[in-house]
C-alpha cells in the first residue's frame, strides 16, 4: 500500500498556471496576429538593412575604442520609429501591442545581442514608467520620445537600479531588507534631493530619461523605495565611467552619479507619499508600502524578463543559424558536416531549443496579457478604440484628461489594487520561467554552434563566438538565473507549501 | 616517480607560480588587447630565457618531460592561458620532430641565425626561435590546402593556412602537406622570413588573444622534409597523444583560476545581509566546481603515468583526458562568471577572460566534436575489455 502523502495543492490555481494561454486567447484582440506581422516585417527590414551588415563592425569598433558610443545606429533606430512603436496612441506612440516586443527583440537578437539592446533596454525604461501607473508624468515622457522622433533627436530612457553593493538584492523585495543600499532620496521643498551612484546601467550615456530607482531611508529600502525620473542635463547628474564588458560590447553599461541633483516633484515617479495618499483614497488598501513597492518590482520584471527571453531566443536562433549555414557549406574529415548524423542531431537539439524559449516567453506574454502591464491595453474595447481612434482627438482632447490626478488615481487603483496576488505569482513566476529558461537555451545553442563549427567557430569573422560572448551576459542581468529559479519557486511552488519562506535558509 | 624528479618537478612548479603570479597576472589584461595593441613579445622572450619552450630537449634522466611540460603549463594556464597555449604550439611542434626522428633539428631551430629581415616591420621585430604550428586544426585539413612540388631533391611548398598559430612571431614553421603519389601527409620544416611568405594582420579570435594567429599564404617556398615522406600522419599521432595530458592541463589551469577568484569573491560579496557562499546555491555551485577541479587532476594524473609508464593504452587516457577537461572547463568558467555575476561578465575581473578562453582550448587539438567520434576507432580490443 502507497502510505507516501503529496504536498497538498490548489488545484484551480495549478490549472491556471497551466492554462494560461487558453485562458488568454478568448480575450485578446484577433487583429494583434496582424500587427504582429507587421512589426515583425519592418524588423527584418531593419535587420537586412542596418543590424547585419554593421553588427560585426559595433563589436569591432568597441574593441578598439571602448569608449565609443554608437549615435549612429540609436538615431538610425530612431528615425525608423523603434523607439516608440510600442508606446501606446494615447501617449503619443504607435501603440503597437506589447506582446509583439518579444517578437522583435528575437528578430534584432537573432542577428546581433547589443543592437537588440540598444533598442530593447529602452523597453525596459518604459515598462519601469509604467509600473508606477503615474499616468501624467508617463504622458509627459512618453510624448517626450514621441517629440524626439520627429525632431530626430533620440530620447530614449534607461533604467537604474543596479548598485555596487546591491545587484540581486535590488531585484527582490525579501532580499532589499538586508541590502547595502547606497542612492539616496530627500525630501525636500518641492521635490526630491537625489544622492549615490548607480552602475551597469544599460544605454545609460545614450538615455535622456532615467528611471532612478532610490530610497528614502537606505536602513530600510524595502519601505522607502520611490522612482524618480532624471533627465540628462540635470544639475548633479553626471555620467561615470563605462565597463569593459565580454560582449554585447555596443550597448554600453554606464555609471550614474547623483550628487545633490534635485528632482522636482513633478519628475516623482512614486515613492511612499504617494502610496499614502492613494492608501488614503482607498480607505482600506489590500497591500503595505512594501507589497506595492514589491508589486511595482514585479510589474517590471513580469515584462523585461519576457523581454530578456526575447533576446536569448535570438540568440539561440542565430547561433543555430550559423551553425546551419557552415554545416551545409563546409566538409571535415572528408564531407560535409551536414552529412554527419551526429550534425544533423545537434542542429535538430538547436532548432528545438529555439522553439522552446520561444513558447517561453509567448506564455509569460499571455499572462501578462491576462494579469499583467498589458491587460487594459488587449481588452478588446480598449484595444480598437485606440486603433481606430484618430491620433488628433487623443492628442488634443484626451491627453489633457490623462494629467489629471484622478486618472493616475484609477489607472493605481485598476493595476495595483485590482491585480490579485495570485495573478502577481503567475506573471512573476512564468516571467522568471522564461528568463532562465531561454538564457539557459540561448547559451546552449552557443555552445552547440562552436562545437559544430569547429575552429572557425573561435574566429570573430565566423560570428559565433559573438553570439557566445552576447549570451553569457542574458543568464546574468535582470536577476541571475539562481535568483530567477529561487523567484519562480516562491511564486508557483514555494506558495502551496505553509511554513516554507523562499529566501530564508 | 623517483625523488630527483618529484624535486626538479617540485621546482619548476615553483618557478612558474612565481612567474604566472609575479609576471603574466600583472599585465595579462593589457596583452589581451592585442590584436588592438601592439604584441608585447617581452613575455614570451622571458619564457623562452626560463627555458618553457624547450621542456621538451630537456636531456636529464630523471625528468620526465612530458609531465613538466604539463604542469608547467597548467599553472601558468590559472593566470593567462594565451602563453600557455603558445608553449603548447611550439612543443607540439617540436614533439611531432621528435617523433619523425628528427630531434636534432630542434637545438638548430633554436638557436638558428636569421641572415634577413623580412619587409613587414611587426614580423622583423618579433620574430622569436620558435616553431609556428596550427594545433587548432586536424594536419590533414591543413594538408588539403598546400601543395608540394620536388625538384632535384629539394622541396618546395604552396598554398594557404587560415589559422597558424604563432605564425607572426615564430621563426620557423612546421606544416603537413601532401606530396603527389603519397597516400598520407608529410611534415615539412620552413622559414617564415622568406619573402615567399605572405602573412595576414593577425586574426581576432573569441579567448587566448595573446597567443597570436594570422592567416598564411606561401608560395613555392623552400622547406625541409621532417621524418619520412608519407609517415607525417603517425609521427602527428603520437605527438598529439603525448601532449594530450598537456592540452588537458591547460584547460585544467584555466578551470582552477576559476574555481579559485569565484571561490574568493563569494566570500567577501555580501548580497541578503551575508556572504554569498553562506547561500547554498551559491556553495553548491563552487563545491560543484571544486569537484571537478579535483577530478580533472586526477584525470590528469592518470593520463601523465600512463604516457611516462608507455602502458599499453595511453593514448586512451591521455586523449579522453584532453576530451573531458576541454568540456568540463567550459561549464566550470561559466559558473566562474555567474558566481560573481555582472562583475564576473566585467574585464575588472578575470572570470571573462577564462570563459572565452576555456571554450577556445576546447578546439585545442581540432574539432572536439570528431575527436570523440574518433575515440572509438583508436581503441583496442584490450581497451575495451578495460573498461
Amino acid at each position: 500500500m502507497n502510505n507516501v502523502k503529496m504536498p497538498s495543492y490548489d488545484v484551480k490555481q495549478e490549472l491556471e498556471d497551466m492554462t494560461v494561454s487558453l485562458q488568454a486567447l478568448q480575450y485578446l484582440p484577433r487583429w494583434m496576429l496582424r500587427e504582429t506581422q507587421e512589426v515583425m516585417e519592418k524588423t527584418k527590414k531593419f535587420n537586412r538593412e542596418v543590424i547585419r551588415p554593421r553588427s560585426q563592425e559595433l563589436d569591432q569598433k568597441m574593441h578598439e575604442d571602448p569608449d565609443y558610443l554608437p549615435w549612429d545606429f540609436i538615431k538610425e533606430a530612431n528615425r525608423r520609429g523603434f523607439y516608440t512603436l510600442f508606446i501606446p496612441k494615447l501617449f503619443g506612440g504607435k501603440g503597437y501591442n506589447l506582446p509583439s516586443l518579444s517578437y522583435v527583440l528575437e528578430e534584432m537578437a537573432s542577428e546581433c545581442a547589443s543592437m537588440a539592446n540598444l533598442v530593447g533596454v529602452h523597453w525596459l525604461g518604459v515598462a519601469t514608467l509604467t509600473s508606477s501607473w503615474n499616468i501624467r508624468l508617463m504622458n509627459k515622457i512618453m510624448r517626450d520620445v514621441a517629440e524626439g522622433e520627429r525632431k530626430g533627436e533620440p530620447r530614449i530612457i534607461s533604467l537604474a537600479i543596479t548598485e555596487s553593493e546591491a545587484g540581486t538584492d535590488v531585484e527582490e523585495v525579501e532580499l532589499l531588507k538586508k541590502a547595502r543600499v547606497g542612492c539616496h532620496i530627500k525630501k525636500v521643498k518641492g521635490g526630491r534631493v537625489l544622492n549615490g551612484r548607480k552602475i551597469f546601467i544599460s544605454n545609460g550615456h545614450l538615455s535622456t530619461w532615467h528611471m532612478v530607482i532610490g530610497y528614502e531611508d537606505v536602513n530600510r529600502p524595502e519601505k522607502t523605495m520611490a522612482m524618480v525620473a532624471v533627465r540628462t542635463g540635470t544639475d548633479g547628474f553626471s555620467f561615470g565611467g563605462k565597463e569593459k564588458k565580454m560582449g554585447q560590447k555596443g550597448c554600453p553599461a554606464s555609471e550614474l552619479i547623483f550628487e545633490d541633483c534635485f528632482i522636482p516633484e513633478e519628475n516623482v515617479c512614486f515613492d511612499g507619499e504617494q502610496i499614502d495618499k492613494f492608501s488614503r483614497w482607498l480607505g482600506q488598501p489590500q497591500r503595505s508600502v512594501e507589497e506595492y513597492n514589491s508589486q511595482v518590482i514585479n510589474y517590471v520584471l513580469s515584462t523585461s524578463r519576457a523581454g530578456v527571453a526575447g533576446f536569448a531566443t535570438g540568440v539561440a536562433r542565430g547561433a543555430y543559424l550559423e551553425a546551419l549555414r557552415f554545416a551545409t557549406e563546409e566538409e571535415i574529415g572528408g564531407k560535409k558536416l551536414i552529412d554527419y548524423e551526429w550534425v544533423r542531431c545537434q542542429l535538430a537539439e538547436m532548432y528545438k531549443n529555439v522553439a522552446l524559449a520561444r513558447l517561453s516567453y509567448v506564455e509569460t506574454n499571455y499572462a501578462n496579457s491576462l494579469y499583467g502591464m498589458f491587460r487594459l491595453l488587449q481588452w478588446k474595447p480598449m484595444f480598437y478604440f485606440l486603433k481606430l481612434a484618430p491620433q488628433q482627438f487623443l492628442d488634443w482632447v484626451v491627453s489633457p484628461v490623462l494629467n489629471q490626478e484622478v486618472v493616475t488615481k484609477f489607472f493605481r487603483n485598476l493595476y495595483l489594487e485590482g491585480q490579485k496576488d495570485d495573478e502577481i505569482q503567475r506573471t512573476s513566476g512564468w516571467a522568471s520561467l522564461s528568463k532562465f529558461s531561454a538564457s539557459d537555451l540561448g547559451m546552449r545553442n552557443c555552445q552547440l554552434a562552436l562545437d559544430i563549427m569547429g575552429r572557425a567557430g573561435v574566429q570573430f569573422d565566423q560570428r559565433a563566438e559573438k553570439f557566445l560572448r552576447d549570451s553569457k551576459l542574458l543568464q546574468i542581468y535582470e536577476g541571475t538565473n539562481q535568483l530567477n529559479r529561487l523567484n519562480l519557486f516562491d511564486c508557483l511552488i514555494g506558495r502551496d507549501l505553509p511554513g516554507v519562506a523562499t529566501f530564508d535558509e | 616517480m623517483t625523488d630527483n624528479f618529484s624535486e626538479e618537478l617540485k621546482l619548476l612548479e615553483n618557478m612558474s607560480r612565481n612567474f604566472a603570479e609575479n609576471e603574466l597576472l600583472v599585465s595579462k589584461q593589457e596583452r589581451d588587447n592585442y590584436p588592438f595593441t601592439s604584441l608585447d613579445t617581452s613575455i614570451f622572450k622571458k619564457a623562452e630565457e626560463l627555458g618553457y619552450f624547450n621542456l621538451l630537449q630537456e636531456e636529464s634522466e630523471d625528468i620526465s618531460n612530458l609531465a613538466s611540460l604539463a604542469h608547467a603549463l597548467k599553472i601558468l594556464a590559472k593566470e593567462d592561458a594565451s602563453l600557455a597555449t603558445a608553449i603548447f604550439a611550439h612543443s607540439l611542434a617540436q614533439m611531432t620532430a621528435l617523433q619523425a626522428g628528427e630531434g636534432a633539428l630542434l637545438p638548430n631551430i633554436s638557436g638558428a641565425e636569421i641572415s634577413y629581415d623580412r619587409s613587414d616591420s611587426e614580423f622583423a621585430n618579433n620574430s622569436l626561435p620558435f616553431v609556428a604550428f596550427p594545433c587548432f586544426d586536424f594536419p590533414e585539413e591543413i594538408a588539403k590546402g598546400l601543395t608540394v612540388r620536388k625538384q632535384k631533391g629539394k622541396y618546395y611548398l604552396t598554398g594557404e593556412v587560415e589559422y597558424m598559430v604563432l605564425g607572426n612571431l615564430a621563426n620557423w614553421a612546421l606544416l603537413p602537406a601532401w606530396m603527389e603519389g603519397e597516400e598520407n601527409y608529410s611534415f615539412f620544416l620552413f622559414s617564415l622570413r622568406e619573402d615567399k611568405v605572405q602573412m595576414s594582420s593577425a586574426l581576432l579570435s573569441l579567448g587566448l588573444r595573446a597567443c597570436p594567429v594570422v592567416e598564411l599564404k606561401i608560395k613555392d617556398i623552400e622547406a625541409r622534409l621532417v621524418g619520412k615522406s608519407g609517415e607525417g600522419i603517425n609521427y602527428y599521432k603520437a605527438a598529439s597523444e603525448l601532449l594530450s595530458p598537456s592540452a588537458a592541463a591547460i584547460s585544467l589551469g584555466v578551470m582552477k583560476g576559476a574555481f579559485k577568484e569565484a571561490l574568493e569573491y563569494s566570500k567577501q560579496r555580501i548580497q541578503g545581509g551575508r556572504e554569498i557562499i553562506n547561500w547554498s546555491e551559491v556553495h553548491m555551485i563552487l563545491s560543484q566546481m571544486a569537484i571537478q577541479c579535483k577530478t580533472g587532476e586526477m584525470l590528469l594524473e592518470k593520463a601523465l603515468q600512463e604516457c611516462e609508464k608507455g602502458s599499453h593504452g595511453y593514448s586512451f587516457s591521455a586523449r579522453t583526458a584532453a576530451l573531458q577537461l576541454q568540456e568540463i572547463a567550459c561549464e566550470v568558467v561559466s559558473n566562474g562568471i555567474q558566481v560573481l555575476g555582472g562583475n564576473g561578465y566585467m574585464k575588472d575581473y578575470g572570470q571573462e577572460k577564462r570563459f572565452r578562453d576555456a571554450h577556445q582550448l576546447k578546439v585545442l587539438l581540432g574539432h572536439h566534436p570528431l575527436r570523440k567520434i574518433a575515440m572509438l576507432n583508436l581503441m583496442e580490443n584490450e581497451e575495451f575489455r578495460g573498461l
